[in-house]
């Protein structure tokens, strides 16, 4: 046997032997379950602090966004609040009570500023629907009061369309003597109850 | 009888006509004169389980003023004599009754009330008129008082009397607020009709019963009224648009409705609706005012008040619109017409130093007569379903109340303390 035909041998022996008398290293399996726990633990806390600073970021932003919704609305609720009062004092000082001569529908020469004002608050707000309501003293008929009345509604109707102002936008209804706002059998009452009243619809 | 009756009536029309004063001064006596009226005497009831100070009350005293409010009764009160039985009549006789209404009231164990009434006449010495009559909880005493007045005056003219009848009216509960009401003729058993919470006015009654107003119930003004006897409130019309609507009428067959219909240009015009079909079709011609449709008694035309030629006055058509003609001529303010249940008058009111009368036009005159006079207003005339009285409104104790009155406007009787009462309707009650 030749000599270098061994030394491979011996090697391979010795390594084998080597293999052999190895201590058994530990498995590869990892972290032990105390580990794993605290790993898991760990990351849960690192995941939960993630979401609450993540939800906290959500929670800011929607605040944020609520505040600012909120302070739209609330600005916005303000301009249309200021826009209906605006509309209101208009309204209320536009839609004043015109005035008739017993058993008369003509409109008085002084009354006409006063339609000219009614015409104006609807072309101002053409939105704005109003009721134009006729009225008398007691001084007549109930039925023929109710039939005045109408012709006094219609005679502001009338005077308000030659101003210019759709009369679709007009209602008109009689309340001839049935709703009277002074009751005294006197001059200075009858006078304020022969009226046209003006109502937002 | 009758007939006796208005040939006085017509003679003393004729007599105060012929003085030729003006219809505004004219105090024209229209109705019978206590001369020609039927002397009665009542003698006091016979009673059986009844106190008399209730009979007194519920009976007597509400018969006694049915009677005296018939117009065709002059009652006898003074010297009555004791007894009623047959030996006395002469006695009656010749304290000044014609007739001697002799009663008994007899109350069964069980409440029931039984009347025997017997009318005799002294002269004859006969009874024309007996009746056995029957009170429970549904007829009280006083409706047996008026059946009897009505019995009574049905023996004496050949037309039921009108005791039993009822007024529909208007009364406001608080500002903006009225509702129908109903009331016997003589102010008891007040009845509401309507609970709408609005206004409800112009009440028309049918001559089967139905109710019809007009409410704002909804806004705007809309007809409502009953379809069927007893039945309950509908909506019978309401203009396109919510335009002003007014014054129902029903027609005297109860199949038609005339009332008010507005425009936008300020024209009313009366208007018919067909109940049936519930076609409307409109009569007036669109110019000015026309209101206050009242139909003659066979349908057949209608009175109304236009201010076609000015102020208002009273017109009369036919009820297809056509044969227009004026009624009032005197006055600067006449409306408010109602056609008598006879045909033969309209009443109407007329305007005069800032307040309304009472007139009643004959047609067959073509006269006006004067019925009320005074610094007070007298409104919305309404006949009696006999004709002999008016039912209307006035302030004479401040505030408007339902009055009636005779034709010759002497006998003017409150009809009940309610104010704020209007637009009365005068029913026969069912």
């Amino acid at each position: 046997m030749r000599p270098s035909r061994l030394i491979p041998i011996a090697t391979l022996a010795l390594l084998m032997g080597t293999v052999a008398c190895q201590k058994p290293a530990p498995a590869p399996t990892g972290p032990s379950q105390a580990e794993l726990d605290a790993a898991k633990k760990a990351a849960d806390e690192e995941a939960a602090r993630k979401a609450a600073a993540e939800e906290a970021a959500r929670k800011a932003a929607a605040e944020a966004a609520a505040k600012k919704a909120a302070e739209e609305a609330a600005a916005k609720k303000a301009a249309e609040e200021a826009a209906a009062a605006a509309f209101k004092a208009a309204a209320d000082k536009a839609l004043v009570n015109i005035h008739f001569d017993f058993d008369k529908s003509d409109i008085k020469e002084g009354d006409r500023a006063l339609l000219q004002g009614v015409a104006d608050f609807m072309k101002a707000y053409p939105q704005a629907k109003v009721e134009i309501q006729g009225h008398c003293d007691e001084r007549g008929t109930n039925e023929y009061n109710l039939a005045l009345g109408n012709r006094r509604a219609a005679a502001a109707l009338s005077y308000l369309k030659t101003l210019g102002v759709d009369e679709a936008r007009f209602t008109t209804i009689s309340f001839g003597k049935e709703k009277p706002l002074c009751t005294e059998a006197k001059e200075a009452c009858w006078s304020q109850n022969r009226r046209d009243e003006f109502h937002l619809k | 009888m009758t007939r006796a009756l208005f040939r006085t009536l017509f003679c003393a029309l004729a007599a105060f006509a012929g003085l030729g004063l003006s219809a505004q001064q004219t105090e024209v006596v229209l109705s019978a004169t206590s001369g020609s009226k039927l002397v009665l005497a009542v003698a006091p009831p016979k009673l059986t389980g009844l106190d008399e100070a209730t009979v007194a009350r519920d009976f007597t005293g509400v018969l006694q003023r049915d009677l005296d409010e018939t117009g065709v009764f002059g009652l006898l009160t003074e010297k009555l004599p004791a007894t009623t039985d047959p030996s006395s009549y002469k006695a009656w006789k010749e304290a000044g009754a014609q007739w001697l209404l002799a009663t008994r009231l007899t109350k069964s164990a069980n409440g029931e009330i039984q009347l025997e009434a017997s009318a005799i006449d002294t002269n004859a010495e006969k009874a024309v008129f007996t009746k056995p009559y029957k009170a429970d909880r549904l007829v009280p005493l006083r409706r047996l008082a008026h059946a009897l007045s009505d019995d009574l005056v049905f023996q004496l003219t050949g037309v039921r009397g009108v005791a039993s009848s009822r007024i529909v009216f208007v009364r406001q509960l608080s500002p903006g607020v009225k509702e129908i009401f109903q009331v016997d003729r003589d102010g008891a058993n007040l009845l509401q009709l309507t609970r709408n919470g609005s206004l409800s006015l112009s009440p028309s009654v049918a001559s089967d019963g139905r109710l019809a107003y007009v409410t704002y119930k909804g806004g705007a003004p809309a007809i409502w009224g009953q379809r069927t006897v007893g039945g309950a409130q509908v909506k019978l019309y309401e203009a396109a648009g919510g335009g002003m609507v007014s014054s129902p009428a029903w027609s005297p067959d109860g199949k038609r409705l005339a009332f008010v219909q507005g425009d936008r240009r300020g024209n009313t015009d009366i208007m018919v609706l067909d109940l049936a079909s519930g076609h409307v079709r409109r009569l007036t011609d669109g110019s000015g005012i026309n209101t206050e449709p009242s139909w003659n008694p066979d349908g057949t035309q209608m009175a109304f008040t236009s201010d076609r030629e000015g102020g208002p006055q009273v017109f009369l058509m036919q009820s297809d619109g056509s044969n227009l003609r004026r009624l009032t001529s005197e006055g600067t303010y006449n409306a408010s017409p109602a056609w008598s249940p006879n045909g033969a008058m309209i009443a109407y009111v007329s305007r005069f130093e800032g307040k309304f009368d009472l007139f009643i036009y004959k047609l067959g005159e073509g006269k006006a007569y004067q019925i009320t006079t005074g610094v007070n207003t007298s409104e919305s005339p309404a006949w009696s379903p006999d004709e002999r009285r008016l039912v209307f409104t006035s302030n004479r104790f401040g505030s408007m109340q339902l009055f009636t009155t005779d034709l010759s406007g002497r006998q003017v009787v409150r009809l009940s303390d309610l104010s704020n009462c209007q637009s009365p309707a005068w029913t026969r009650a069912r």
